[in-house]
């Protein structure tokens, strides 16, 4: 995401109002000053009002926010009196802070003195509004308050220009979004020089996929090209991971098996020996052939002995229930303003729990443990069936690597996670979030499912993520925003089409309908970015939130018997024995017969059944056992151990900072912890900067050997401690910490400023109180600084009085 | 015994639950030593003993547990492992153990025959003795004993004994108090303890009350009711102190910085033509209005809040979620958990007291008004409500001693009838009054310090253990029932005592319970600390100062400025005498308090200021902490928020220990390295419950609960889960 800002200089433009001010807006002309919005190439502001105030979030610090409302024809833009002059040279930023894109935004609402008015393209306003308020879909409630200064036309145009111009449920209104934003000339050039984050791994080419095989340690797999085309199946992607014994010939014959092609496809590897993969259905009504029943047993098993097919169709809820139980929970959270009726604060629970959204996440998690026990078992395959495999199985899957695989739990991990598992796996990320509004029947939020899942998580586990809330929000918020590659398609082949101009005919074979207005005039589309390229959206201030400091760092996970695999397949070659499959349903395993379709009936079936009774059941209760018996949740819990989350009633939460964060009261409770620096992060600053000041002084102070020689030994040794109980500093600080060790010998003086580049704005040592150290934190007051630095100092923390050794709650 | 497979998970520890029946154990067992004793409080009596006696881990069905003995003293049911007692817990309470069970602290007793199990409500238990012991403790936790192993004789004289002395009548000087003694210790937390005159004075000074102090009930002359020293308005006249035996009286309680105060009463018994009832209230009204010329609201909460046998029975039915035999139990009820938390009725009533509160606090802070609240007795909801104001308007009760002198000066000098409103001597004539008012203080409490925790300067724990402490039968503080019975049992001469002077601690003397170390989690780390003057307000964002536009242009109508100043006294003149009774028609407060809300979020948050609750459906939670501490199965281990507060401990000592290394250097003195404290280690990973059953080890919890699934499958008939949930037992 680095961009040398000096190459982008001839894109970016500042955009003096008044010149792209369109012609009817011709009263604000008179405004000849700027007022500080920093426009995107080509975006034209259509309305002005002035002197408004915004209310804020507790997150934002509480309170109104004195500025500029805009509306431009891509974004309700508001911009605060006193900020800072506009950055000429800096990127362009689709969103500020106080923006909201006119797609997210789902609903206009005036307030005026007696009356609230929901205000439509062709309604017109019988009054002037003393507030405006934005009800957007992703859950968050702007509020405008219109001074008595404000010319009161300016209030009502305002209104009214963003009535008409929120995209109301009209078709085609996507595109013409997406070109207010990203249309011209400089802004598509700017997009297509931006670099890919490549800390993350995108599996977009057979080698990223290596990568993540290399990674998980898992052998006896290959990736496989053979649907390079889309020819074999049309909504899986490029390159699949199949078992090494499988020739791309063979496999060929084995997409015609299963729903759409999707054949079991290998997705992680436990550090067990455990293989997680995923299918669609069987397709029944096909001979199966002996050559093909060999290749699809290959395939399923992956060179293991022992197969559990979960079956995800029967207990998850299905996408119509996840869509009735959103929109219940969004009614309950939200409130109606149009609507009076509100439920009263005494049957807030039992509203909640009639949302049953609470519910469906339970269901979630809990399939999802269960199979993170599973793998637990190692040497088996578990395959994830549903009959799609686009909806409940991308939950699952993802799930079980966000409990079981730390490096799921940072940043970039999550985000090829989702890659891996939504993105390529086709999700129907188009249809599910009705970016166009029209077949409303598709429409479900499974993925804001999957974020409240991982948000569960979170909150049971705090430690133990590397992202932080805030990061979650950013990606619920931005599933909301109809300009992201990522989310504009069903599949890997639709979101390449525009620029592979596939033919069309591929589409007809397959019996695929037409798919909607994705790509209708080519050239004129805007190149679509990334979801992952956060400076986009969010200023490095807000990026910086995204990552907490108490986090394990994600140790590599340890090869276990690598060449294990090989092993059991070279003696089921030899026995010649076909594999044993269960099935798991309904928290319990069964093997019936036709679960595997090629082995029922035939006669090839009957004569291996008298081999596999007695294994078979034994193998049924070791199974069972994983399920049931939890290991013993020991003080020091081993890297592998997945968190598994508890379930029970009082710990299933909702998830607060999303779901309510629009409810105008609802400021109270949001913990103001958080609407700043988070504590940890304050207190490991000021480790790091104590432990700096310690270096210098020593060096300073006693330049004699004995106590030089001491000193870096222990901060050494305190790295090292920190490093081995893996909830220390997070990387950066170490290496600040190193920084400063190395640079030691150069200070002189205590009180000198530090002179390591990265910490250079923001460090300024305050004169420490020899005699009493009393601390105190204040919170809810971002230290103003103009520096993008996360660690700033608060000039007057301190502790306070009793904490002599330390606190808890 | 649970915490016995703990303390670093060593194999060798964990071995010892049994995974045999306890058939096999016994017939294995050397017969074990006779008479195992607890280490006993001074003053404390053994009544009876038993052994072998099986005390069940908090499972399912299965019958695992713990062989020892179990005692019945004066002060306690004391369960004594045979095995070794792992001495690592963080959190010891000095004056009982993980398993002991103040005798106060019981709150019922099951007789578990066979299969059934049957309330037990006397001593005398009629036909043959239950073979296993159920009890349910007011701090929620809960016993299983298992009196089959032991000689059948000896089972029925502990059973006999533990039910005698736990449930029946018995008198005061029987209480544990009264036998125990012990060196106070100095404080550390300073509290005042206002019995005395000075006391008084100092709060008066220190809120710049302007009221008179009386000292005329030294010897409680004027009445039993009222305390040895109170407060009244000056206008009242010394005649009309003990009119109504102190009925009606307006007691002070605080006054905001305006002038204004509140006042708290008992209502006069009124009936239709008493004139000389009226014309009192008339007068004390009167002079309540003197007070600094405002005027007067009074409100009759018995009319508009909950009355306490409203709150008993709610309590009673959110409580029993959270006692829970055994596990499968809880899975059952937690598919409609949160309809049947709501069906209890307590959050609710929570709900409603903050409410209260929150309009008294409007009437001082907004109107200024002088405010007297009144109730039948004047001693219990008056002080859940007036301490509810105050911790809101006064920063000063939110720190730890503040608090402390809150609970002293409106509780226990208040002369709140904690006696019968526990039903510390369980008398039946008396279960009517019973009724957690305290508690109900405590939860609201507990509600404004998660919403605005870097307010506080106590924990959540320190609430938690307050809210035990009440039981445990050592303290005076919670043990009378008024003022005057405080006095009269303290005093050496009272027929009341017959050993002399009752030298009983205060609860506030945490040294009694806590060592030092333990007494660190009672503090919150994220308390604000008051900024020191010097601190200039620099540091704060540019947008939570004011706007540069004068107020008065905007159209949103701002009331009144918030703070008056003093040249508004003037104009009170014109108001004084004007009564205002508060507006009974149901409707009409909500939306005034919502205006005042609302202005108040409008202002940028201060810690140091006022602070509301928010009483939306959300923001009203359960206390996890106190009520789901025992359950195993809502542990998140290595999780929850303690980690990140642990963490933050952590930190905190790492800065405090840099810091003292800095100022050895600087003073050239020689570095010893000093470890992080034990319990901060952060190998040790605590449950989301720590410091509460932070050692135990559940290895046998299964990964994941059976009924998730079919609460989604079939929602409505139980009957069909039931058998479900069966089936996929029988599977296993």
């Amino acid at each position: 995401m680095q961009i040398s800002c000096s190459t982008l200089v001839h894109f970016i433009f500042f955009i003096h109002m008044q010149e792209r001010m369109l012609s009817h807006s011709g009263p604000h002309a008179r405004g000849r000053d700027m007022f500080g919005l920093c426009c995107l190439p080509g975006e034209c502001v259509l309305q002005r009002a002035t002197l408004v105030r915004k209310k804020l979030s507790a997150k934002e610090g509480g309170g109104w926010l004195a500025g500029t409302l805009f509306c431009t024809d891509f974004r309700v833009a508001f911009v605060p009196q006193d900020s800072p002059k506009p950055n000429d040279n800096a990127d362009p930023v689709l969103l500020g802070d106080h923006d909201v894109a006119l797609a997210s935004i789902e609903k206009v609402v005036a307030v005026g003195p007696t009356r609230t008015k929901l205000v439509t393209p062709s309604s017109s306003l019988k009054f002037t509004p003393e507030e405006l308020v934005l009800y957007c879909r992703d859950l968050r409630v702007l509020c405008f308050l219109f001074d008595r200064l404000t010319p009161e036309k300016q209030a009502v145009e305002i209104t009214h220009e963003i009535a008409k111009i929120y995209q109301p449920l009209k078709p085609g209104s996507v595109l013409s979004f997406q070109n207010a934003a990203l249309g011209s000339i400089e802004m598509k050039q700017f997009l297509s020089n931006r670099k890919r984050d490549l800390s993350m791994n995108w599996f977009e080419s057979s080698a990223d996929w290596e990568q993540e095989l290399e990674r998980t340690g898992a052998t006896g797999w290959r990736v496989s090209s053979v649907n390079d085309r889309f020819e074999m199946a049309t909504s899986l992607s490029r390159f699949n991971v199949v078992p090494q014994k499988v020739l791309d010939t063979e496999l060929k014959k084995t997409f015609a098996h299963f729903h759409e092609g999707r054949i079991p496809r290998w997705c992680w590897r436990h550090p067990r020996g455990s293989n997680l993969l995923r299918m669609a259905s069987f397709q029944n009504n096909i001979y199966h052939e002996k050559d093909d029943i060999r290749n699809l047993e290959l395939v399923l098993f992956g060179g293991q002995q022992l197969c559990v097919v979960v079956d995800l169709a029967e207990e998850m809820p299905s996408p119509p229930d996840i869509q009735l139980a959103y929109s219940r929970l969004r009614a309950l959270c939200l409130g109606d303003i149009s609507a009076s009726v509100s439920v009263p604060d005494d049957k807030w629970l039992s509203s909640l729990e009639g949302t049953r959204w609470l519910d469906y996440t339970r269901c979630c998690l809990r399939k999802s443990a269960e199979v993170a026990c599973l793998l637990r078992g190692g040497h088996l395959t578990i395959v994830l069936q549903e009959p799609e495999d686009r909806d409940m199985s991308c939950v699952v899957s993802s799930l079980v690597q966000v409990m079981c695989d730390a490096h799921c739990r940072t940043v970039p991990g999550l985000q090829g996670l989702i890659q891996k598992e939504w993105v390529m796996a086709g999700h129907r990320f188009l249809s599910r979030v009705n970016y166009h509004r029209d077949g409303e029947k598709e429409e479900a939020p499974v993925f804001q499912l999957f974020l409240d899942c991982v948000w569960q998580l979170f909150a049971q586990y705090p430690s133990r993520f590397q992202l932080s809330g805030d990061y979650l929000l950013a990606l619920h918020d931005s599933l909301h925003l109809p300009i992201f590659s990522t989310f504009l398609a069903n599949c890997q082949r639709e979101r390449s089409r525009p620029l592979q101009h596939l033919s069309q005919s591929y589409t007809q074979v397959n019996g695929l309908r037409e798919l909607p207005r994705v790509s209708p005039q080519d050239p004129t589309d805007p190149p679509l970015p990334p979801v992952w390229d956060w400076a986009l959206q969010y200023s490095s201030e807000r990026q910086a939130h995204f990552t907490q400091p108490a986090t394990q760092p994600s140790t590599v996970p340890p090869l276990l018997n690598g060449n294990l695999n090989t092993c059991l397949d070279g003696h089921r070659q030899v026995d010649g024995l076909p594999g044993l499959v269960f099935l798991l349903s309904k928290g319990s395993f069964s093997s019936p017969c036709n679960l595997l379709p090629w082995r029922n009936g035939s006669g090839s079936g009957s004569y291996r059944k008298s081999h596999r009774r007695a294994p078979s059941a034994e193998m049924l209760l070791s199974l069972e056992r994983l399920l049931k018996v939890c290991s013993p949740s020991e003080p020091s819990q081993e890297p592998q151990e997945p968190l598994l989350p508890i379930l029970l009633g009082p710990c299933v939460k909702l998830w607060k900072d999303c779901y309510l964060r629009g409810v105008l009261h609802a400021q109270a409770f949001t913990h103001p912890m958080s609407s700043c620096l988070h504590p940890v992060d304050q207190l490991s600053w000021e480790v790091q900067q104590l432990q700096q000041m310690l270096v210098r002084s020593s060096t300073s102070g006693q330049p004699d050997s004995v106590s030089k020689k001491q000193e870096p030994q222990w901060a050494e040794s305190n790295i090292n401690q920190n490093a081995n109980n893996g909830t220390f500093l997070f990387p950066i600080s170490r290496s600040t910490h190193t920084q400063a060790l190395t640079k030691a010998p150069t200070v002189h003086t205590t009180t000198t400023t530090t002179t390591t580049g990265q910490n250079a704005a923001s460090a300024q040592p305050r004169p420490i109180s020899r005699e009493g150290s009393k601390h105190t934190f204040l919170f809810g007051h971002q230290p103003e600084s103009s520096s993008n630095q996360r660690y700033v100092p608060t000039p007057n923390a301190r502790l306070h009085k009793n904490s002599s050794s330390s606190q808890m709650f | 015994m649970l915490s016995l497979g703990t303390g670093g998970g060593k194999a060798s520890k964990a071995s010892f639950v049994s995974y045999v029946t306890p058939e096999e154990i016994k017939s294995e067992k050397e017969p074990p030593k006779k008479n195992k004793h607890p280490e006993l409080l001074p003053g404390e009596v053994v009544f009876c003993s038993a052994n072998p006696i099986l005390k069940f881990t908090q499972d399912d069905q299965s019958q695992r547990g713990v062989f020892g003995t179990l005692l019945c003293t004066n002060f306690r049911v004391a369960f004594v492992s045979d095995e070794e007692e792992d001495a690592a817990q963080h959190f010891k309470n000095r004056l009982y153990g993980e398993h002991d069970i103040p005798l106060m602290c019981v709150d019922s007793i099951y007789g578990g025959y066979d299969d059934k199990k049957k309330l037990i409500t006397s001593g005398l238990v009629k036909n043959k003795s239950p073979n296993k012991m159920i009890i349910h403790c007011k701090d929620l936790r809960v016993f299983q004993f298992c009196l089959t192993f032991t000689k059948e004789e000896d089972a029925r004289k502990i059973f006999q004994g533990i039910v005698h002395h736990c449930l029946e009548p018995k008198s005061l000087k029987c209480v544990f108090a009264f036998s125990y003694s012990n060196i106070p210790n100095p404080e550390r937390w300073a509290t005042t303890t206002f019995d005395s005159a000075e006391d008084w004075n100092q709060e008066m000074k220190r809120t710049r009350g302007w009221c008179k102090i009386v000292t005329g009930n030294e010897n409680f002359e004027l009445s039993q009711r009222l305390p040895q020293v109170f407060i009244v308005p000056k206008a009242v006249s010394e005649e009309d102190y003990a009119k109504f035996q102190g009925l009606g009286l307006p007691i002070w309680c605080w006054s905001h910085h305006t002038g204004c105060a509140l006042f708290k009463a008992s209502s006069v018994p009124m009936l239709q033509e008493d004139t000389v009832a009226q014309a009192y209230m008339e007068r004390m009204l009167n002079d309540v209005a003197q007070n600094h010329l405002y005027s007067v609201k009074t409100e009759d909460l018995s009319e508009t809040l909950p009355s306490i046998q409203e709150i008993q029975l709610a309590y009673t039915k959110f409580k029993q979620f959270f006692l829970i035999d055994n596990t499968t139990d809880f899975w059952m009820s937690d598919v409609k958990w949160f309809s049947s938390l709501e069906n209890s009725g307590w959050l609710d009533i929570i709900r409603q007291y903050l409410q209260k509160a929150v309009e008294v606090v409007e009437c001082l802070e907004a109107e200024n008004t002088n405010v007297l609240i009144m109730e039948e007795d004047g001693t219990d909801l008056c002080c859940v409500i007036s301490s509810l104001v105050q911790l809101m308007l006064d920063p000063y009760f939110r720190t730890l001693p503040g608090f402390q002198s809150l609970v002293q000066k409106e509780w226990v000098a208040g002369g709140h009838n904690f006696q019968d409103r526990c039903n510390h001597l369980h008398h039946k004539d008396k279960e009517q009054c019973q009724s957690p008012v305290f508690l109900l203080f405590l939860e609201c409490v507990w509600q404004l310090l998660q919403q605005h925790g870097p307010g506080f300067q106590f924990s959540e724990t320190y609430l938690t253990v307050l809210s035990d402490s009440v039981h445990v039968p050592v303290f005076s503080t919670f043990l009378f029932s008024s003022a005057c019975q405080r006095v009269s049992s303290i005093r050496a001469d009272s027929p009341q005592t017959q050993r002399g002077a009752l030298s009983c601690p205060a609860v506030w003397d945490w040294s009694v319970q806590f060592d030092r170390k333990a007494q660190d989690f009672f503090i919150n780390p994220l308390y604000a600390e008051k900024p020191v003057k010097v601190v200039k307000k620099s540091h704060r964002p540019k947008h939570q100062r004011q706007l540069s536009l004068p107020a008065s242009a905007f159209k949103t109508p701002s009331k009144k400025s918030f703070f008056k100043e003093e040249t508004d006294s003037l104009k009170k003149m014109l108001r004084l005498r004007r009564i205002s009774r508060w507006m009974l028609s149901p409707d009409s407060p909500q939306p005034s308090t919502r205006e005042f809300y609302e202005a108040w979020l409008r202002k940028p948050l201060d810690y140091h200021g006022l602070l509301l609750p928010c009483l939306s459906g959300p923001a009203i939670r359960l206390w996890v902490q106190r009520y789901l501490r025992w359950l195993p199965e809502v542990q998140v281990f290595g999780g929850g928020a303690m980690a990140v507060i642990s963490r933050l401990s952590e930190l905190l000592a790492q800065v405090q220990e840099l810091k003292q290394q800095l100022e050895w250097k600087g003073h050239r003195q020689e570095t010893n390295h000093r470890g992080v404290p034990a319990h901060l280690q952060p190998a040790v990973r605590h449950s989301s419950v720590f410091p509460f059953a932070s050692s135990r080890n559940w290895s046998f919890r299964p990964v994941i609960p059976t009924n998730v699934f079919q609460s989604l499958l079939v929602p409505d008939s139980l009957a069909d889960q039931d058998d479900e949930y069966t089936e996929v037992v029988s599977l296993v």
